[in-house]
């Protein structure tokens, strides 16, 4: 029996499991998968996660409200969060992780040959406000080079815990009119048209209030309808 | 109307410091002890060929020790145990192993759902996963379950691979201890569901 609020993701709309070129999805894929039926433990999910997980502050650009500021062209991330249906998530989960404006990740697995940013802090935590709306402040990230021959594009990674099971969210948001986003392997295994171009942020129109600020905007969709997991 | 977001990897650089240790006990919530037996739940994640799966992060979900979820999708969220929050997180360590302490999930037999065996909801992500395997951990005699709806749309031959053995070797002092291992890919692997 098909469920009203949560459907299986639509292969048109995702990226495959299996992306050519990327050796690890090959051995990381099951080779078949189970149709299950969605049950209360789907539907509901843990609810006010600051509880568990420690909430900093939304400027990844500093370690101290006066330190100094990290390398790199400062930028807002304008994110809002919503159901297929439009409907806000609030008080969702929001982590952020991404490269500094060397290219360089705080990880121990990162080679790449770039310098690591002192101030920069790497990422953080959000939590969605009423109208599911969040703000982060960063520096822009850099391109680095993934493999023998191949690039990412700048982007940042985003993960998300809303309100149920089902609609958990792991994406990538990427910069418009990078010239790197027609090389980069991941965005290109999405599919043409939609569902690549919702990967790409929206810049907006500068203005006063932003000071030394671009500003971009992105919007998550999560799985679910009307409601969702709150049991509307 | 929108189609959800696309779903990408976490990649290999998903920062230490967002998968804390204190993401992986479950038996308390700010100071506060939650009710039920402690239990450990813990296993090897691995890839084809049974190659260990590091810098790899798990993730779960389950009902309280009477199988109940403080979340308003539940009729009887108000009897929830308010202390227990029931998602943790844990990355595997170098070779592939992940570790939580947590609270025997309960038997749900009133829910719209059919009877739910005690169970815990199981992802994984990790570079190379483009969209979370989900999975579920059944505890109990698989001889029970044949009403659970959610052990009943596995096939029967892999039924088996979906319960957490008893491990006595890995028991603490005040825990009982179980494994669930969890081969991704190949001859046995656990079984995924379609999501």
């Amino acid at each position: 029996m098909a469920d009203t609020v949560y459907q299986p993701y639509a292969d048109s709309n995702q990226t495959p499991h299996r992306v050519e070129g990327y050796a690890r999805t090959f051995t990381r894929t099951p080779d078949s998968f189970v149709e299950r039926p969605v049950t209360l433990t789907e539907r509901t999910g843990p609810l006010a996660v600051e509880r568990r997980l420690a909430v900093g502050t939304a400027d990844f650009t500093r370690t101290s409200p006066d330190g100094p500021r990290a390398q790199g062209p400062l930028m807002l991330l304008h994110g809002r969060v919503v159901d297929e249906d439009n409907n806000p998530v609030a008080g969702a989960m929001v982590e952020v992780w991404h490269a500094n404006a060397s290219g360089k990740y705080i990880h121990e697995d990162d080679g790449f040959n770039a310098p690591l940013d002192a101030n920069f802090t790497g990422g953080g935590r959000v939590v969605t406000d009423a109208d599911g709306r969040f703000t982060i402040t960063t520096v822009k990230p850099g391109p680095y080079r993934a493999g023998p021959a191949s690039w990412r594009a700048p982007h940042i990674h985003f993960s998300i815990i809303g309100t149920s099971w089902m609609d958990r969210m792991v994406t990538q948001v990427h910069f418009p009119g990078e010239p790197l986003n027609d090389f980069d392997m991941l965005l290109n295994a999405a599919p043409d048209g939609t569902p690549r171009e919702s990967m790409i942020a929206h810049a907006l129109p500068p203005r006063v209030e932003a000071g030394d600020a671009s500003e971009f905007e992105h919007l998550f969709v999560v799985r679910g309808h009307a409601g969702g997991g709150r049991g509307g | 109307m929108a189609d959800p977001s696309v779903w990408q990897t976490i990649g290999p650089f998903f920062p230490t410091r967002l998968a804390e240790a204190s993401c992986t006990d479950l038996t308390e919530l700010r100071g506060n002890p939650a009710r039920g037996t402690r239990i450990t739940l813990s296993g090897q994640v691995l890839e084809r060929d049974r190659q260990p799966v590091r810098n790899a992060v798990v993730e779960i979900w389950q009902p309280d020790s009477e199988g109940l979820f403080a979340h308003p999708a539940d009729p009887r969220a108000a009897s929830a145990d308010p202390h227990f929050l029931g998602w943790g997180r844990c990355a595997t360590d170098a070779n592939g192993w992940y570790r939580f302490r947590t609270i025997m999930p309960g038997r749900r037999a009133d829910n719209a759902s059919g009877v739910r065996l005690p169970h815990i909801n199981m992802m994984l992500l990790a570079s190379g996963i483009m969209r979370r395997l989900t999975t579920t951990v059944f505890f109990g005699d698989e001889r029970a379950g044949a009403d659970d709806p959610v052990l009943a749309a596995v096939p029967h031959a892999s039924r088996g691979r979906l319960f957490a053995r008893r491990a006595p070797e890995l028991d603490r002092v005040t825990d009982e201890a179980y494994c669930f291992d969890v081969l991704i890919q190949g001859d046995e692997e656990t079984p995924f569901f379609l999501d």
